[in-house]
């Protein structure tokens, strides 16, 4: 009985996995140098109307390249300080424009003494759909519980561009596709089983990102 | 506990528990914001900050009030500032005292917002419509530019719907200031007046940073 449920639990867990795909481009092999004096910066997209490439997201992926030795510099952090061309409305959207703002003296210098050598673009977002089934649950003078079940898939989309702030070129993309499906069982009480989707894309995402970066210890 | 003392209690309780109900906001913006990085043209303005501009409140709806006034005249204050190299703030456009120079006065026309209940999206949105007029010292008209600026929080997850606007505001004052120094040398009249004026406009690729 007990290897029953346990194989039954085994299961269920096992639902709860995200499948997570990752295309890389670079164009060419070579790794980026980056140096104990110099950060990454890791910029959310935020122009497009219906959704905001989220925070939680980019702070997620930015402690994993941290846990790398790479240094990063705080992204509101740096839309401050070269205030206001990396807005939604301003910010460059290709390496053409970029190239022309950092013609300007007064942003390039900025750029430089706060020591940003890569800029990471981050877009995309997490979303829910195909929910399905559903859960009651009910309270009375002799008790309450739950009783039903739901499901509902996720799936997290989001693409990395990083760029080269020195020689101003792109130096790769990667795009992170992770989906699953959650479950909410109602008996007695509520247990869900979830599946960390969005976690698993900036797991994902973060750990390919770091094998973009060669740090260089010597300085 | 005495049966006069719980209903009280229960009276006490349905009024807190209604009240945070209730749908109404009164937002004070007092974000800081950060200083421009802008070459200034060699142009001397004058900036008329009316006391209504100053000390403006929106009501976009009748359960909405918003305390505009001192961060927009902060914002733009340091928005001007990155635009033309000699420049006065005054009150009125009879405190001007430059000779030759572009007479702005700033008004706002409307704000409106959009709550998650209006539009079903998960967000909210503010709406800034200004309006920049432009003489030269002389009182002649240079233009009247329409300059709306947009704002919206990233989502409405754990957001009071005071915090949510103060937050949609304070991107709608900043997009505001990034519409201003991207487009205001682009307006054709003001172009029109540098090069009457032979004020050297070429200089700065400000104007081209979007292009």
């Amino acid at each position: 009985m007990n290897r029953l449920l346990a194989l039954g639990a085994l299961i269920l867990l096992a639902g709860c996995g995200a499948t997570t795909t990752i295309d890389e481009y670079r164009p060419n092999n070579q790794m980026m140098d980056i140096n104990s004096e110099q950060s990454v910066v890791i910029l959310g997209r935020r122009d497009a109307g219906h959704y905001d490439t989220d925070r939680e997201f980019i702070d997620c992926v930015a402690s994993k390249m941290e846990g790398a030795d790479i240094g990063v510099f705080p992204e509101q952090q740096f839309v401050d300080a070269i205030y206001p061309w990396f807005e939604p409305r301003t910010a460059p959207k290709g390496l053409k424009r970029l190239r022309r703002l950092m013609e300007d003296s007064a942003i390039k210098e900025k750029i430089e003494r706060n020591g940003i050598r890569y800029l990471v673009w981050l877009d995309g977002s997490t979303e829910t759909h195909d929910k399905g089934g559903s859960i009651s649950c009910a309270i009375g003078p002799g008790g309450g519980g739950c009783f039903g079940f739901a499901q509902w898939e996720k799936s997290s989309i989001y693409e990395a561009i990083v760029w080269d702030l020195t020689n101003l070129t792109e130096k790769g993309r990667l795009r992170v596709d992770s989906s699953g499906t959650s479950y909410l069982l109602g008996v007695v009480a509520p247990i869900p089983l979830l599946t960390p989707v969005k976690n698993d894309a900036c797991a994902s995402l973060g750990t390919q990102l770091k094998q973009f970066f060669t740090v260089d210890q010597s300085q | 506990m005495s049966k006069t003392k719980i209903i009280i209690l229960s009276l006490a309780l349905t009024v807190l528990f209604i009240s945070g109900c209730s749908s109404s906001a009164q937002v004070q913006i007092d974000s800081q914001f950060p200083t421009v990085v802008s070459k200034p043209k060699p142009v001397n303005a004058a900036i008329v900050f009316s006391e209504e501009f100053t000390n403006y409140i929106a009501s976009p709806n009748s359960k909405t009030r918003i305390d505009l006034g001192s961060a927009q005249t902060k914002l733009l204050s340091n928005a001007f500032a990155g635009l033309f190299s000699q420049i006065e703030f005054v009150s009125a456009a009879t405190d001007v005292t430059f000779d030759n120079a572009l007479v702005i006065t700033p008004s706002v026309q409307e704000v409106q917002v959009s709550t998650p209940s209006d539009t079903y999206l998960n967000v909210y949105e503010v709406w800034i419509k200004y309006s920049l007029d432009i003489q030269t010292a002389k009182g002649d008209q240079v233009d009247s530019w329409f300059m709306p600026a947009y704002g919206k929080t990233p989502d409405s997850f754990m957001l009071s719907k005071t915090n949510a606007i103060e937050e949609a505001t304070v991107i709608a004052l900043r997009d505001a200031g990034a519409k201003l120094l991207l487009d205001f040398y682009r307006i054709p009249s003001v172009y029109n007046w540098l090069v009457t004026e032979q004020i050297p406009h070429k200089n700065s690729k400000r104007s081209s940073h979007s292009e």
